[in-house]
């Protein structure tokens, strides 16, 4: 076990390194962006940009801040970490020929599993929370204030959807023989998403929708989640643990 | 299925398929306390998959098993509890150092099987520091030996424990192995060397395509080994039809020697029937009383083996 964590710690380490590089410059820029609003949604080539440009604006340094951090920051390179972080968990062991030591502990493959699983799941969740713990600092550097409580309910929002690529991967983890499809394959099925998303007709079909700026601008609103946009993820995060820990029961090295 | 009793081992009807490839047909197994038997058979015979359903790593379609009083049930957990296992293919974590790996190895297990590992594998003169990506496939096979052979447990599962092994380390590894027994631990390994397998083993388990073949004791190879004669002749010498011939012994010709398996323990009227023979030379050498465990070994499967 302290072998994983110990290797997940680092990327957990670095994950939360980029995330933060990539929302102080995003945080510094905001009063440029404010003055710029006009401008930038001039030159927003599709629909859906110029209305995500409309949305920042009406919603403020909230907005704008939820957009960069989580919307851009998190599903771009948090989906690429959950993704990274649980392809491996399985099977990397098979592929580097592992796998028959790991299981030949005398722990039970339940607990085994169970393990790996909280291992990956918290080098995703933490990097997101801490990073978002700075957020309120940042925004006061360039004059503006924010609750944490806002923020760190949209960080659960935004964490249940990293959680659920990291589920679905990991489940497909336990089933494979070598990492390298499964990152393909789910990193491409993400960016599909995401181009799907940019487009305005089938934007409502992508999976990002439950993470964006529209629903982070709902929990400011009301205090609390949009339980039928979070609902769905958490329903996946379970499925894909259960289907997991049953695939793992009958995985031979 | 009754359970065994403690450093028992027992299967019964054991089966397992991948697919549409029978991996080991219905098998039965009894390994009794304070024994050393050893899994015999070519590459794909069934013993590395036999080895991994006791444990609990592949599980059985059909059959059932118990190690060291303990049921074979859910994913086996209890059982390798109370059991160590060496595996036979070896893959480790290369970026971990020796040391550290032992550790791995051992954690869950009592606080001495630490001690005794590192114990175990300083007197391989394994460089624990070093990391275990450097390590050659023996220093590898070394490390994980060390670790199945460190905790305090009945019953040790071996796949292969010797292979990759120098002749010198084999010898280490086989006193270990003798010192353990002679605590009352019982072993269940496998092997392709003859040699090593007949030096340590009570019992032979020959297997083949999944299938057992036969199993041999001990005492009845080593008193079968009193009724076998072995005979070298020049080359050209008509060994088919001499063995063909012969009243006192069922022989047969292998190249240039004669092996015949006498009908009593008396070889006198056997040797007086080879030197009347008209048709036989003086035989360049004798051989008799020699364990005959190759011979076991090449009439079931028909090969030589490594010795």
């Amino acid at each position: 076990m302290a072998r994983a964590l110990h290797s997940l710690l680092w990327r957990g380490i670095a994950f939360a390194v980029v995330l933060e590089l990539m929302l102080i410059p995003a945080v510094l820029y905001f009063p440029e962006f404010e003055r710029h609003t006009a401008q930038l949604r001039a030159m927003a080539p599709l629909p859906v940009l110029r209305g995500i440009i409309d949305t920042l604006e009406e919603g403020g340094v909230f907005a704008y801040v939820t957009g960069q951090h989580f919307f851009k920051g998190c599903n771009t390179l948090g989906t690429a970490a959950a993704v990274l972080f649980a392809a491996g968990a399985v099977a990397g062991e098979s592929h580097r020929g592992t796998l028959e030591i790991w299981l030949a502990r005398p722990v039970s493959r339940n607990r085994l599993l169970s393990e790996r699983w909280i291992q990956g799941a918290l080098a995703v969740v933490l990097p997101v929370v801490a990073t978002t713990l700075t957020i309120p600092w940042l925004v006061s550097t360039v004059g503006y204030e924010l609750d944490y409580g806002p923020l760190l309910l949209s960080s659960v929002q935004q964490n249940a959807m990293l959680l659920a690529i990291y589920s679905v991967t990991f489940f497909l983890s336990t089933l494979a023989r070598s990492p390298a499809g499964i990152t393909f394959a789910m990193l491409f099925t993400t960016i599909f998403m995401f181009a799907v998303y940019l487009v305005e007709r089938l934007t409502h079909w992508s999976i990002f929708r439950l993470t964006d700026v529209e629903r982070f601008l709902y929990i400011q609103a009301n205090g609390t989640f949009e339980w039928s946009k979070l609902s769905p993820l958490v329903a996946v995060i379970a499925l894909s643990f259960v289907a997991s820990l049953v695939a793992f029961r009958r995985r031979v090295p | 299925m009754e359970p065994g009793g403690e450093g028992r081992i027992v299967a019964r009807g054991l089966t397992r398929s991948f697919g549409t490839k029978v991996a080991l047909e219905p098998f039965d197994l009894d390994v009794h306390p304070g024994r050393v038997t050893g899994l015999l058979g070519p590459n794909g015979s069934g013993k590395s998959t036999l080895m991994r359903m006791l444990i609990g790593l592949v599980p059985p379609n059909a059959g059932s098993a118990s190690v060291d009083g303990v049921e074979l049930e859910g994913d086996g957990t209890r059982i390798r509890e109370r059991t160590t296992y060496a595996p036979g293919e070896i893959g480790l974590y290369g970026e971990l150092r020796g040391r550290e790996h032992l550790d791995w190895f051992v954690r869950g297990r009592e606080r001495e099987a630490r001690v005794r590992a590192r114990e175990i594998a300083e007197s391989f003169e394994l460089p624990l520091e070093r990391r275990v990506h450097t390590y050659s496939h023996g220093m590898k096979r070394q490390l994980v030996f060390a670790a199945a052979m460190a905790p305090r447990v009945r019953v040790r599962i071996l796949d292969e424990p010797s292979e990759g092994l120098d002749p010198h380390k084999r010898s280490a590894m086989i006193e270990l192995l003798q010192r353990d027994v002679a605590s009352g631990t019982t072993i269940l390994l496998s092997s392709h060397h003859l040699g090593e397998v007949d030096r340590v083993c009570d019992t032979f388990v020959f297997l083949s395509l999944g299938r057992k073949l036969a199993t041999e004791h001990a005492e009845d190879v080593a008193r079968r080994a009193k009724r076998l004669v072995r005979l070298e002749f020049a080359p050209g010498t008509p060994l088919e039809r001499v063995a063909a011939s012969l009243k006192h012994a069922k022989a047969r010709a292998q190249g240039s020697r004669l092996v015949a398996e006498l009908d009593s323990d008396d070889p006198r009227e056997f040797l007086a029937e080879i030197a009347a023979s008209r048709e036989l030379g003086a035989p360049l050498s004798i051989e008799y009383g020699r364990t005959s465990l190759q011979d076991l070994y090449r009439g079931l499967y028909g090969v030589e083996e490594a010795v």
